[in-house]
This record gives structure tokens, sequence and C-alpha cells, in this order.
């Protein structure tokens, strides 16, 4: 091999280490090495930790390997045996001890952040929020602000938050991975998951984080996303204080959507401040109050605008398989009614 | 009948469809000797069986693979429905796992255990045949979802309450839980039948540290089987219960609880990993030895190592289930225990190198899959360090790391392992070598093919794309990776084409083999190829670990002269057992009694049919001259 060969090579593999480490620490939606959370944080030192312990492992295997396959080939026309060795025990004791070594150099740090994480809060100093999963959505419920929502989870920043989950139906499974590890959603089950929010940046309406059901939970497992939006303080309090104001209703379209929501819609789903809000029992839709503030619909399946509501309110199906809305039969006059309704006259500046 | 019920006649249309086309199958491969192959109880051809049959299977959930990365090639891409896609990520891990690498492994335990321990034959012939059987007939009941479109789709765990008759209310879990309760059974009693051989049949000499590696990985997994099948056969008599007779196991409506699903499933199912990657770790070891021409390193550690993972393998079950809120306390110890694990792997892995080193190596096409194994099960094995950690499994668990991950185990291990194992073996079962040019052509697009498809996993994985999910949005930033793996995936097909063609190739127009095809260590090679109907004309006698070597070759490497272990004896009088048909009836009374849950009305008078049809083939069984 010339010289000039090698050098083409090196650069080839070097550009394309380069394309994929860049490509693995990308800050992507849902990227799990840009924590910023202390919680996220802690997770990532363990992780750097076993990662680097990984590596090295990794080569003091393959290195071996390499040497022994070059070394050790087969001459043509050797017929010869090598020596017969069976064993040797003190290599075989070393590399008994060494692992347990490393093992036990991830292993510390790995029980310190597992206890660390499952401290409550003192109590009073936290914001409680329960989180309740449903195929394929998510209920968010914050009992000391008498405020529910859906899909959006909108939290002040550099707050105490305590959640507990929980799941009306079957197994799902909560995370934002920018802000640490997943619990599951488990019916019959309340897990807490305590989160210190980070800062806000000046964003108006907040910073969105992504976050998943990674749980399969039946068909539409892959369309249950969410956001987990964090405000500046005062932002927050404005939003949790209009979030129950009743809708504007103006346009003579949004007084006949008002209608048939109440007739039809109210069955499933609920905007606060409205008679629909004042029926006993839960709600097995997902609560609509404010909805025109949110940035997407169908539990993060589409954007949040006119045509996107549209073809999710004449058959949910059609986007979202196995939405227990589905078709409702309504004509195009009745959907485009009904969306100015949830839509334009939820809006709620804050 | 609460939920997924057929009428007779629904049920039996696919029941005789996948049944033409398996007894199709099997009479074009047989031609006229059909009958001779279904009253067989030749641990080796029950041991060709099983292999043609798992290698069927591994065409279907191949296919299940390409469909899924099909589907995953590009954001928002609609070629397949979110069902059929759940669909096909639940039958690819059922199908690869229980109808590919069990049954391919077994197959080697068939054909070799006797062959290895110097035996004519497993302790209970009848029973092996009866094993082969119901295992076929627990793969097409689960294959016969494919026709009445009720494809399992609720993950190959099965979670709890997904699986209730409220939120799956067709027979899909019926079929998978049907399926798997049968294939089971298989297991079990091939479970026992080789427990016994390895300890009763071994020829005079062999005690338990003269056999071969071989040999006692198999003796591992058939404890581990023997301990951890039947957990999971009771979690599927609770969930069939649920399903059927309304009772609240996993309701927690009824006070039941759905964690207890995961509990017993991963009781069953962490040993199962170690069932599924012990028997690949056992090939590995006989192929490394065999082309470095060195005996393997540390021998007796090894089988210490297997033991201990063997054993360890039972108590850290629940490091599947670090995020479904166990509490700290669990967490640590369970994270503890699995850490544990890596010591007598990392043991292994140290000692399968130094059993190259200092060897003569010969890169056979065995060997090559041999040694990718080392580094590809390395990788698998240090992704699973990560996940032992449950700060790092919360961040992981569920995501496309844990896919890499399991993965790199199962297909760079396990699977990498079993056709390492058949390229070394054909010859001897077929009396014909495979090709090496093709052979090396298909390890080269696997081991590319391969890495190109799951080594990106790692990055979707830290990218946060969660598993299962059929659709992704665009700009979530893992529109290049998917792509990726896409097109590795079909490379990997690619290589699946050609070894069926180097298989058809070793058949028919392969360089003949002779007996000792490799220059062999272990008994096997001591015979012709492929070997006779009786294997060994006299039992031999063993006074050495890797007798046959010994009988070649003096301590100083020297050729002894007119090594002949094949004496001459008349074949007519030594006794063999017969041909029995028995086993196929019992198994289809087997069958008969699952398929019963699925017919309503009249369901239990079916059961019933298939439980005379088990107790009449009993009788006739023990009562049947050999």
């Amino acid at each position: 091999m010339n010289a000039k060969l090698v050098k083409y090579l090196v650069g080839i593999v070097s550009v394309g280490l380069g394309a994929l480490l860049s490509g693995c620490f990308d800050v992507v939606p849902m990227t799990t090495v840009h924590p910023v959370t202390q919680e996220g944080a802690d997770i990532m030192t363990v992780y750097k930790i076993t990662t680097w312990i990984s590596v090295a492992i990794f080569f003091a295997v393959s290195i071996p390997i390499c040497i022994a396959l070059y070394r050790f080939r087969e001459k043509p026309g050797d017929e010869s045996i090598p020596e017969q060795v069976h064993g040797n025990a003190f290599l075989e004791f070393l590399w008994t001890v060494i692992p347990v070594v490393l093992l036990l150099i991830i292993a510390i740090p790995t029980w310190q952040v597992i206890f660390k994480q499952a401290k409550p809060f003192p109590e009073g100093q936290s914001l409680k929020v329960e989180v309740i999963g449903h195929q394929w959505w998510w209920e968010f419920r914050y009992p000391e602000l008498g405020i529910v929502t859906a899909n959006e989870l909108h939290l002040p920043e550099n707050t105490n938050i305590t959640l507990d989950l929980t799941s009306a139906d079957v197994i799902h499974s909560f995370w934002v991975p920018r802000f640490g590890g997943k619990v599951d959603t488990v019916p019959g089950h309340n897990n807490p998951m305590y989160w210190v929010t980070p800062t806000a940046s000046d964003t108006p309406g907040g910073d969105y984080y992504q976050g998943q059901c990674v749980e399969l939970c039946g068909l539409s497992h892959a369309l249950m996303r969410f956001q987990a939006v964090i405000h500046k303080k005062d932002e927050f309090d404005r939003w949790a204080k209009t979030y129950n104001e009743p809708p504007k209703v103006v346009t003579s379209l949004e007084k006949k959507g008002d209608q048939i929501f109440h007739t039809i819609c109210q069955a499933c789903h609920a905007i606060s401040g409205t008679a629909s809000a004042q029926i006993p029992g839960p709600k097995i839709g997902p609560d609509l109050s404010n909805f025109g503030n949110r940035r997407t619909l169908g539990a993060g399946t589409l954007e949040n605008n006119q045509e996107n509501l549209f073809k999710w309110v004449k058959d949910s199906t059609s986007v979202k398989p196995g939405s227990l809305m589905g078709n409702l039969g309504l004509d195009d006059e009745s959907v485009r009614a009904v969306n100015a309704y949830i839509r334009n006259s939820t809006v709620k500046v804050y | 009948m609460e939920c997924g019920g057929f009428t007779f006649l629904e049920m039996m249309k696919p029941l005789a469809i996948v049944f033409v086309i398996a007894f199709g199958i099997l009479a074009v491969c047989t031609r006229r000797d059909m009958w001779s192959w279904i009253t067989t109880v030749d641990h080796k051809r029950v041991g060709i069986l099983y292999g043609l049959s798992a290698l069927l299977f591994m065409v279907i959930g191949g296919t299940e693979a390409l469909l899924m990365r099909t589907q995953l090639l590009m954001p928002n891409n609609e070629f397949l429905s979110a069902k059929i896609y759940n669909g096909m990520v639940t039958m690819h891990g059922t199908t690869m796992i229980f109808l590919v690498i069990m049954p391919l492994s077994a197959a080697f335990f068939n054909y070799l255990t006797p062959l290895m321990i110097g035996a004519r034959d497993v302790a209970f012939p009848r029973l092996n045949a009866l094993s082969y059987w119901i295992f076929l007939f627990g793969g097409l009941l689960m294959h016969c979802s494919f026709i009445v479109n009720q494809i399992p789709n609720s993950g190959w765990f099965g979670y709890a309450n997904l699986t209730s008759c409220q939120y799956t209310a067709d027979a899909s879990v019926d079929f998978w839980a049907m399926g798997l309760q049968v294939l089971g059974l298989a297991s079990l009693i091939a479970a026992i039948n080789f427990f016994v051989t390895i300890l009763n049949m071994r020829a005079p000499g062999m005690t338990l540290l003269k056999m071969p590696i071989f040999i006692w990985t198999t003796l591992v997994t058939q404890v581990l089987l023997i301990f951890a099948l039947p957990v999971i056969t009771i979690a599927l008599v609770m969930i069939t219960f649920d399903r059927k007779f309304g009772t609240g196991f996993f309701n927690p409506g009824q006070g039941g609880d759905v964690l207890m699903w995961q509990h017993l499933f991963w009781v069953f199912g962490h040993p199962e990993v170690y069932i599924l990657i012990l028997p690949g770790m056992g090939i590995v070891s006989e192929i490394l030895a065999t082309f470095s021409k060195k005996p393997l390193f540390g021998y007796s550690v090894m089988v210490y190592s297997s033991c201990a993972i063997g054993f360890l393998g039972f108590a850290v079950w629940a490091h599947h289930m670090f995020t479904v809120g166990m509490g700290p306390w669990a967490n640590a110890i369970f994270s503890a225990a699995t850490m544990l694990i890596a010591v007598p792997t990392g043991v292994k892995i140290f000692n399968w190198i130094m059993t190259l080193w200092g060897g003569h190596i010969r890169f056979t096409t065995a060997n090559l899959f041999a040694i990718s194994f080392i580094a590809m099960f390395t990788m698998g094995g240090l992704s699973g360090i990560m996940h032992s950690s449950p700060p790092i499994d919360s961040q992981h668990q569920d995501s496309y790391f844990v896919v890499a991950h399991f993965h790199y185990v199962l297909y760079g291990g396990s699977i990498m392992a079993l056709f390492g194992g058949i390229y070394y073996w054909f010859p001897k079962i077929s009396g014909r070598y495979m090709n090496e040019t093709l052979g090396k052509i298909q390890f080269w697009l696997y081991m590319i093919g391969f890495n190109l498809t799951f080594f990106p996993m790692h990055f979707l994985g830290v990218q946060g794309m969660p598993r299962r999910n059929f659709t992704y949005a665009a700009d979530q930033g893992w529109n290049l990776w998917n792509l990726v793996c896409t097109m590795g995936a079909y490379m990997t097909a690619v290589g699946g084409i050609v070894f069926a063609v180097n298989v058809l190739y070793g058949l028919f127009r392969g360089k003949k083999a002779v007996g000792d095809d490799w220059n062999g260590r272990t008994l096997e090679w001591a015979i012709s190829s492929p070997p006779p109907i009786y294997n060994f004309a006299v039992e031999p006698t063993v006074s050495h670990l890797d007798e046959w070597w010994h009988l070649k070759y003096d301590e100083n490497g020297k050729r002894r002269p007119g090594v002949e272990i094949e004496a001459h004896v008349d074949p007519a009088t030594i006794h063999l057992p017969g041909p029995s048909y028995f086993p196929i009836l019992l198994a289809f009374g087997i069958l008969l009694g699952a398929v019963g849950f699925f017919v309503t009305p009249g369901g239990l008078y079916v059961s019933l049919v298939g439980v005379v049809l088990m107790i009449g083939s009993s009788y006739g069984w023990a009562f049947e001259k050999t």
C-alpha cells in the first residue's frame, strides 16, 4: 500500500468519524446528551464514565484480536502444530479482577444517582402535577391550581416539580429526554418523579422541550407525543390565571361551533368556564381549554393550523389510526364552525 | 369465551393452509422419503428437521425486519399501516427468538450431542421427535394469525394489560400466547431429554470436565430451560384465563396487577437471553480451537463461567423494569447483580482471544463468523453494561439504543455464531463442504450490513428515537441514520440470498467431505461424513479432553501413525430404535388442545378430542415395540 493511498484512507476515516460524532451529538429535539436539568446532568455524569470505560474495554479487546489475527495467521504451507497451551491461571485471575474494579467505578456513582433521584422534595415546596397516560395522549392536572390540560405540560422556570404518574388504560412511559430519564405510567400504580425545571429563555410563549411515550401502548403508540413548556415565572402565573377563563365567542361561526361543541363534543371533551366543564365524571377525550394556544394537535401528531384541524375533526383516524373520535359524520360547514370555536375563541393572551 | 373466538370452520381454514404449506415443503425436501422423515426418531434427522424449519422461519422473520426497515426508510412513510407495523415488530421478535435462534440451537444440540459424547442416540429418541413436531405445530399455529389478518401486535414481551380483552379484542394475543405455550412445551421436553442424555449417555471415560465445551454450554442451556420455562407457562396460562374465562390476574380493575406480568415474563425472559447466547458461545469455542489448532484457552474457567452466567441469569430479571417504579433499593440491587454478569462474560472474551493467540489461524468462513462473534458480542456486552446502570437505562430504555444493544448480542452474537456453526458442521451433516468463496461473500455482506444497520441505532437512541414506532416526524434529526440502517438491512438480505445459494451449492455440488473435515478435535470428526445411522460402530473410550486430537497427535504435536476409531462391526447387529408415528400424533393432539381455545362454540370438545388423541397416542407409544 503506498503512502498516498494510506493518507487518502486516513482522510476518509477521519471525516467519517467526525460525521458520526457530530451526528450523534447534535442538539436534536429528543437528544439524551444535552440535558437542561440537574437530574439530566447527573445521569450524564454516570453516562460519561460508563461510556469511556466501555470504549477503553472495547479497545482492550479489539486490539489484541487484531494483533492475534495478524501475527498468528497460518502461513501458507505451514502444516506444523502450535504449542498446545491449555490456560494460564495468573492471566485468568487478572481478567477476573480487573472487570470487578471497573464495575465498581461504574456502580458507585450509579447508586448515588439512584438514591438522589428518588428523594422527594420537602412537603409544600414543590408544584404538584398529575400525569395521566391515555391511549394515545397525555392528561396533565394541576390540583393546586385547578387546571386540567392535555399534551402541553406548562411549568414555571427554576421550580421544584413533583410529578405523580399513572395511566387511565394501558402502560405508557413518560419521557422528556432533555430533562432526564423516563418513568412508566402504570395503571393501578402511582409513580413519583422529581424535576427542578431549567431557566427559561426570553422567548415569548416559553421554551418547548419534546417528550414522547416510550412504551408500546397500542396502535398509535408512535403518535403519542407531548411538549414540556418552561415559562418565565410571571408568564406562567399569567398562563395559570387566564387558563380557566371561558372562550370569547364573537363571530357567528364561533357561535355555531359553540352550539355543536355543547351538543356533541362535550360528551368527551371539556373547555373550562363552559357548561362542558360542569358535567360530572372524567372525560375520555383531552381537555380543550386554551386549545388555540397549543402548537400541535392530536398529541403532537400535526401542527395546529386550520387545515390540519379540519382534517382531524373530520376524521381523526385518517391522521391517527385507532383514534376513538373517528368520523363523527359532521358536514364540512359544522367542522369549520367547531374549529373556529375551539381554535379561535380559546386563544388567550398571557 | 370472553374474546377472540372463531367458529370451528373459520379456525380450520388457516390451519389447513399452513399445514399444506409446511408439509408441502417437507414433501419437496424429502421427495419420496417423506413418511420415513415423519416417523423418524434418529437424532440426526430430527436435528436436520429443526435446522431446516428454523432457516425457513428465518426467511419469514427476516422479511418482517425488511418490511419494518422499509417503513422507517423515511419520515412519515406510509408503506405499512400502524397495525401491520406493530404486527411486524411483534412477530419479528417472537419469530427470531422462539422460531429461529432456539430451534437452530436445538438443531445443533440434536445433531451433535450424541456425536460429541460418543453415544448412539439421545436418551429418549421418540421424545426427541415429539419435541420437534410440537415445536413445528406451535410455530404453525402462531402463523395462522397472518392468514386471518389478526397478527399479534403487542410486542414480543406482550405487556399486560395491552393484551387484555379490553385493549386487544381480536384473537391476535391468543395466537401469540397459545403458540408460545405450545412452543414452550416443545423446549421443555427437549431440555429434559438433553439433560438426561448428557448426564447419562457419555462414552466411558468422558468425565464432566472432559466433555467438549459445546456440550457444557448445551447442558447449562438445558438447566436454564428447565427452570425458566415453567414460569412463562404459568404466565401464559394466566393471560389465557384472563382473556377466555374473565379472571383478572393482570386487570387493575379486578384487583390484579399489570406489573406481575412483567415480573413473570422476565423471570423467564432473562434466562432466555442466556438460553439464546450460550449455545453460540459453545459453538464459537469449538470453532476457534479447531481453526487455531490449539485447545480452548482456560477450558475449566470457561465451564465455570458458563455455569456462573447461567446462575446469575436468574437474579437479574428486574433490570428490564428499572423504569416501572420499583423504588431505589430494588433498582440498586438488580443493577449490582446485572453488573456481576459482566465478570464471567469478560473472562470468556479474553479466553477466546488467548485461544487465537499463539495459534495457526485459518481464515475459513466458519472461523470468520466465530471471530466476528467475539467483537460483536463484546460491543453488545458493553452497551449492556451501560444499561445495567438504572440512571443511564432511564435514558435508553425503549429507545433505539436498546434495539442496537440486543441485536449486537443476539444477531452479532447468537446468529453469527450459528452461521459459523452451519459452515463448520455442514460437511459433517451433508457429506459435502459449502463453498468458501460464497461463504466469505456472505460473511462480509453480513458483517458490513449488520454494522451498517445496527451501529447507527446507537446514535438514534442517543438522539432519543423510541423503538416500536411505526412512524417518526421529519424534524427530529433521525432521517439520515434511519436511511443508513435500512440500507444495511437490504445488504444483509443480499447476504441471506448468497447463503441460500451456498446451501444448495453445498448440497449438490460441494466438495466431498470425508470425516475429519477440518482437522477437528472432538469425537464427531472421528467418524465418516455424513455419519452412519448408528454413529459409532463401537462405543469409544475417552481418556482426554479433545479426545480425537489426542488420538491423532502426541504431546509434541507429532502425528501418530494410523488412527482408526471405526471398528468393523456388522451394522445389522446394532440395535437402533425403530421409527414411530406416535410422536407426531401426540403432537397433533396437543395442537388440537390449543386450537380448542380459539373455537366458539364447542371449543371444549375440540380440546377434548385433542386430549383423547394425546392419551391414545401415549398409550400406543408406551406399548410400542422398539
